[in-house]
């Protein structure tokens, strides 16, 4: 079963390197000379938009071997239907993982753009569902519903999407949505429908993920840590009759020698803020674990690397998930071969930036990995697809 | 569509309008500034007519019985017989269709692109996103109703948007949607409520937009200390169009339409003489447009021969052809040769209204007494989109150069 391997587009803007956390790609930063997208030409700007640099980046690990790009969603963040639908035409082969909170949109309104995007791609669109992390953030997006309930929500929400997908007329009436006589138009119905990838860390996600993931994605965490994790949804999945795959989303800094990659870390720890040290706060459990697997306050980033090259300070440097891998460019696939072989179908990598290092990791970690022979001499492997 | 010349100030310039046109819009003249390439995509119309036309999102083809274009009904498109070489099979979707469309648009000269809600057709949003990504000056309006998302939501798509595309998207928020398709879509809302979920939809939308930390606590959104941050705060909010010509759209138009669309079977002289006032209750200023059909030929002999020929297509009987109204000109078979096929179990959402037809002087004429009425916004339909298109950005267009000229 081939490795599914995808890159990420930033929607909030990129910094140059993780040396500085100084955002010089996008709005998000004041636009100086030196800025991109928009850049600064003759004094002004020069009319080109984020858009442009996301644009570079899908083309960038489209090329260099990656099967698409995952677009987060944040209240701070581009948004990614509206980045998908821009960027449908610019790209070949390149598919656009859409994530996004349920709740937001109606599903019916939600089956109508993924279907007319199926259509303006080829049937490149993946969803990455989340369903919130709760607190502040949600009442941000005017949601209301409780931790639990979402999830509850998100399951009504995919029964509808599925309901009306393939025409109707679809009824369908429940807690959150109702509809009566729905379905897609004719062109639009029967449609590839997108593969799922489903987050959260929490009771409530690893129960919705057994009931609709194609693949439960997690961020990176110690490898038994993670295993423990999968061996979990597995469970929950085998005892409804399903059978989902397992992803990982990590931050990749692969150099040539391990050395030279430390270094690099090396030179953004020095930016570092001490108070950040102490450790984070946050609210959603897949965090708090991630928190967890460090003994904080942490002193040099070295305490941060709970086991070979595996590394919990990448949020401290950009922002975003704590762990990812740190080493040489055969470190790097040797760790992701051992990700196989503890059951990993697919991964979400990135590297900052996000354009130079798609071309760096695909071009000397990827043509490394092993997996399948390793998968196949694993203790930890399991048989798959045939539950 | 309107040139823009930082050359011509406007404010000492003859004014070309009409002397029964609203004192209102004598103030947005001149208005124009300046702005950096790629950045000129928000603008207030210094008062001459503004032209769009309508994106066909469920087929296009060359007459009304023919949807073989953008793949809409698969296997209906000719064949080329076997002896020519055919390289398309496999590079071509239905969105190169669509794309075609908007940049036919932006070719000629055409101010912007509406993309109308229909539940039968593709989904708007979509193909707005991909017809602004692909011009430099088109102006895409998004036509969709209150309960396709949380006005957060929707606020913020479309700040993607705006910053992807220099500000050139707008919104067309359907309101009065037929019960059965509203059901299919989710939406159980009946009568008055709507226009005050709307109302909320529109308060909340532009409240994110603009306030770094709104709070709002309505019947149907609630929003805690939300509001965008840079670079999503501080653009211009999407135009708003809206419809309908109950007191209630009134009410609601007066409060936030930039453009109130109305078509030409609705008593347009008296939605205006209504809307200004309550627009002025409020202390704002409403834009009036008026979305119709149009069949434009070298001359009215052409352009009706052309009429008949589509109605005897569109299955109408050869001498029932109708007679233009003889005050207003507009004729009423676009009916069936705009819509002739039922698609969709969501029944059809062209507009169905009567049009112009005729040489394009007389469409001119037409369109200039709605402009003597106050209306400035003219949305056009005509099939097939990227030919009649070019047609009316060559031939129609340049008739209203005086006024564009004289509005600056």
């Amino acid at each position: 079963m081939p490795i599914d391997i995808y890159w990420r587009i930033a929607t909030h803007g990129d910094q140059q390197s993780l040396r500085r956390r100084a955002s010089s790609r996008g709005e998000w930063a004041p636009v100086v000379p030196g800025s991109l997208t928009p850049g600064v030409r003759d004094g002004r700007r020069d009319g080109y938009s984020y858009v442009d640099h996301m644009a570079d980046v899908a083309r960038a690990s489209e090329s260099s071997g990656f099967v698409g790009g995952l677009l987060p969603s944040f209240p701070f963040t581009d948004d990614p239907w509206a980045t998908s639908a821009a960027l449908a035409r610019e790209t070949t082969t390149y598919r656009f993982m859409i994530a996004y909170q349920p709740g937001f949109l109606h599903p019916v309104q939600a089956a109508r753009m993924s279907a007319s995007l199926q259509r303006a791609t080829g049937g490149r669109v993946v969803y990455n569902i989340i369903s919130g992390g709760g607190g502040p953030g949600q009442l941000w997006w005017g949601d209301r519903v409780d931790h639990d309930d979402r999830y509850a929500r998100t399951s009504e929400f995919l029964d509808v999407l599925k309901g009306v997908w393939n025409g109707g007329p679809f009824d369908y009436e429940g807690r959150f949505y109702r509809v009566e006589g729905a379905g897609l138009p004719e062109p639009l119905a029967r449609q590839p429908f997108p593969e799922i990838y489903f987050s959260g860390s929490s009771k409530a996600a690893i129960e919705a993920a057994g009931r609709h993931a194609d693949y439960y994605l997690s961020w990176l965490e110690p490898f038994p840590e993670l295993a423990a994790k999968f061996a979990q949804v597995r469970e929950h999945s085998t005892a409804i009759g399903r059978a989902p795959k397992f992803a990982v989303r990590i931050d990749v800094l692969a150099r040539e020698t391990e050395e030279a990659a430390w270094d690099e870390i090396r030179r953004g720890w020095a930016h570092v803020d001490p108070a950040a040290l102490r450790g984070a706060d946050g609210d959603s459990v897949g965090w708090l674990r991630s928190q967890s697997f460090v003994s904080w306050p942490v002193r040099d980033f070295r305490e941060l690397e709970v086991s070979p090259n595996v590394w919990g300070g990448f949020h401290l440097l950009r922002g975003g998930p704590a762990f990812g891998l740190v080493g040489s460019y055969q470190q790097v696939a040797e760790r992701l071969d051992e990700l196989i072989g503890i059951g990993v179908d697919a991964f979400i990598l990135a590297g900052v930036p996000h354009l130079e290092e798609a071309y760096r990791v695909g071009e000397e970690v990827l043509p490394l990995l092993r997996g399948h022979d390793i998968r196949q001499n694993s203790p930890l492997s399991v048989s798959k697809g045939s539950i | 569509m309107i040139a823009q010349s930082p050359d011509h100030g406007g404010s000492g310039g003859r004014s070309a309008l009409p002397a029964g046109r609203p004192d209102r819009l004598r103030g947005q003249q001149g208005s124009l500034e300046r702005l950096p390439d790629g950045l000129s995509g928000q603008r207030d119309f210094p008062g001459g007519p503004d032209f769009l036309v309508t994106v066909p999102t469920r087929g296009d083809g060359r007459d009304p019985l023919r949807r073989d274009r953008g793949d809409w009904q698969p296997g209906t498109r000719r064949p080329l017989p076997s002896l020519v070489t055919d390289l398309r099979p496999g590079a071509f979707g239905p969105y190169d269709h669509l794309a075609h469309i908007g940049r036919a648009a932006e070719t000629a000269t055409v101010g912007g692109a509406l993309v109308p809600f229909d539940p039968g057709g593709e989904e708007s949003l979509v193909v707005a996103a991909g017809l602004l990504r692909h011009s430099r000056h088109l102006r895409v309006v998004a036509g969709f109703h209150p309960g396709i998302a949380t006005p957060v939501y929707a606020a913020k798509f479309s700040a993607s948007l705006q910053r992807f595309t220099g500000n050139r998207l707008g919104w067309q928020l359907e309101v009065d949607l037929d019960p059965a398709v509203a059901r299919s879509q989710g939406d159980f809302l009946q009568g008055a409520d709507r226009y005050a979920r709307a109302e909320e939809f529109l308060t909340v939308a532009k409240g994110v937009w603009h306030e770094e930390s709104y709070t709002y606590e309505g019947r149907f959104y609630q929003v805690l200390a939300g509001g965008f941050q840079s670079p999503n705060s501080g653009l211009p909010f999407p135009r708003v169009h809206l419809t309908g010509t109950s007191p209630e759209a009134l009410a609601l138009s007066a409060r936030h339409a930039d453009v109130h669309l109305f078509t030409a079977d609705e008593d347009v002289a008296a939605g205006v003489a209504e809307l200004e006032g309550r627009a002025a209750q409020e202390g704002r200023r409403v834009a009036y447009g008026l979305r119709f059909p149009v069949l434009a030929r070298d001359d009215d002999d052409e352009a009706w021969e052309e009429a008949r020929r589509l109605w005897v297509l569109a299955g109408g009987e050869a001498d029932g052809l109708p007679d233009p109204d003889p005050r207003t000109g507009l004729w009423r078979g676009f009916g069936r040769i705009t819509d002739s096929i039922p698609l969709g179990r969501a029944g059809s959402y062209a507009t169905a209204s009567p049009g112009l037809v005729g040489s394009y002087e007389t469409v001119a004429a037409g369109i200039r007494a709605y402009l003597d009425q106050g209306v400035t916004t003219f949305v056009l339909e005509a099939r097939p989109a990227i030919e009649e298109t070019y047609r009316l950005g060559e031939r129609l267009l340049p008739l209203f150069g005086k006024e564009i000229e004289h509005a600056h």
